[in-house]
């Protein structure tokens, strides 16, 4: 018995489709949603969704965000949603280098807290993204 | 009465101004639908939220969060003034801005606030305070573009840590709704303290399941809420902006077809003038003979 899955995001719904099961990064680590699953409401993490639809599974880097489990209805609102198919993994590794670098560089010299956090989290993002990119390409 | 040259070149003139508002018109057109089409792409996630953050104040009172605590006193007030970095657009900036002026009035006059604070975004709001009001603008942000989510969440990270901090008490934005097409108007709401109470209907709701708690998933909704808020703000503006374009570009094309007319009338008569005068000159001369 499939449920419904939404991923919505600031630029639009990047995901609608009845799917047999998900696997959601959350902040506590990451957890499954099978149909009939209690309600309930969490943050996300950085990381990857793992779908699984009839056609097979599906991967996709999601930023931080919250998932909303209904009855039959899963909600994902994320920031950006990026299936791996559709991952520029060249700008991913720019990406990830480039936060490499930043972090550090304020190693070294200014210790601002709040720009390594900035840092930090684009590399998380970078290192999802190609993560996502390789996982759904081996499908 | 002008010479048939001077004329002449008039109409050219009109012509070559009539191509570049039918050009701004069109380009305007385009830009609009796409503005429209990211407006209503936002609007699932933002309702998401919204509804979210409403389910878990409604439920969990003892939850807080700092943005959702109103202050006892407002005594420093903040104005976020959302407008476009182009003009052109009609009166579309010039009634924000005025909107935005009797707002931070008001907050002049109401007992109790001893600062206003300004925040513009676009170059036009920019402009118009630098020479109004210097000393009470804070941040700047101008000439991003089209919009995006990014520069939403960092204004409102940077608002969020002005009320945690407590170099504000209370903030207001101005923008311009869009309502529809042919209809922009101002519109002030409060910011912060986000308010999570609503009048809007229950929905239906089970128990709900929270993890880790209430606190810690409100510290993370609150802020992404107020990041939702300001980037519908945005896009709202953004579409105005450019459906004002559109509407003003029209009619100054309209305008121009006016004044074309009306010119090739003028050079016509004065051609024909000048035909009648030739002939009556050669046909006097003729009889002189």
């Amino acid at each position: 018995m499939p449920f419904e899955l939404s991923i919505v995001t600031p630029e639009g719904t990047a995901f609608q489709d009845r799917v047999s099961s998900v696997v959601l990064p959350g902040t506590e680590g990451q957890f499954g949603v099978l149909p009939g699953h209690v309600r309930f409401l969490t943050p996300l993490a950085i990381g990857e969704a793992v779908i699984q639809t009839t056609q097979g599974s599906r991967y996709a880097a999601l930023s931080d965000g919250f998932a909303e489990v209904r009855q039959d209805h899963v909600v994902v609102m994320v920031e950006t949603c990026e299936f791996g198919s559709s991952i520029d993994v060249a700008r991913a590794e720019r990406a990830k280098a480039r936060a490499e670098a930043a972090i550090a560089a304020s190693r070294q010299s200014t210790h601002d807290e709040n720009l390594f956090r900035i840092e930090e989290a684009a590399l998380r993002r970078a290192l999802n993204r190609i993560a996502a990119a390789k996982n759904d390409r081996q499908i | 009465m002008a010479s048939l040259r001077d004329i002449k070149r008039r109409i050219v003139s009109v012509k070559k101004t009539q191509q570049i508002t039918r050009a701004m018109r069109m380009v305007a057109a385009a830009k609009l639908r796409r503005a429209q089409n990211a407006v209503v792409a936002a609007r699932p996630y933002a309702e998401r939220m919204r509804a979210a953050l409403v389910e878990i104040a409604r439920t969990q009172q003892e939850a807080e969060h700092p943005l959702l605590i109103a202050r006892p006193s407002v005594r420093r007030l903040d104005v976020v003034v959302i407008t476009s970095d182009r003009g052109l657009a009609g009166a579309f900036n010039a009634n924000v801005l005025k909107f935005a002026g009797r707002v931070i009035q008001e907050g002049e006059s109401t007992g109790g606030i001893e600062s206003v604070s300004l925040t513009l975004v676009g170059r036009k709001a920019g402009e118009y305070f630098r020479r109004r009001r210097p000393t009470q603008i804070g941040e700047v942000y101008a000439g991003l573009g089209t919009v995006t989510y990014d520069q939403a969440a960092r204004i409102a990270r940077r608002l969020a840590e002005r009320y945690t901090t407590g170099q504000t008490d209370e903030v207001r934005l101005v923008y311009s709704e869009f309502v529809s097409t042919l209809n922009q108007s101002p519109r002030a709401v409060t910011l912060l303290p986000c308010q999570a109470a609503s009048d809007e209907p229950i929905p239906e709701h089970l128990p709900f399941e929270i993890e880790p708690d209430a606190a810690t998933l409100l510290g993370a909704l609150v802020p992404k809420a107020l990041e939702v808020e300001v980037f519908r703000a945005l896009l709202e503006n953004q579409a105005g902006e450019h459906a004002a374009r559109m509407a003003a570009m029209e009619s100054a094309t309209r305008n121009t077809e006016e004044m074309i007319g009306s010119l090739t009338l003028k050079f016509n008569r004065a051609r024909q003038a000048a035909i009648t005068r030739e002939l009556v000159e050669i046909i006097s001369g003729a009889e002189a003979l």
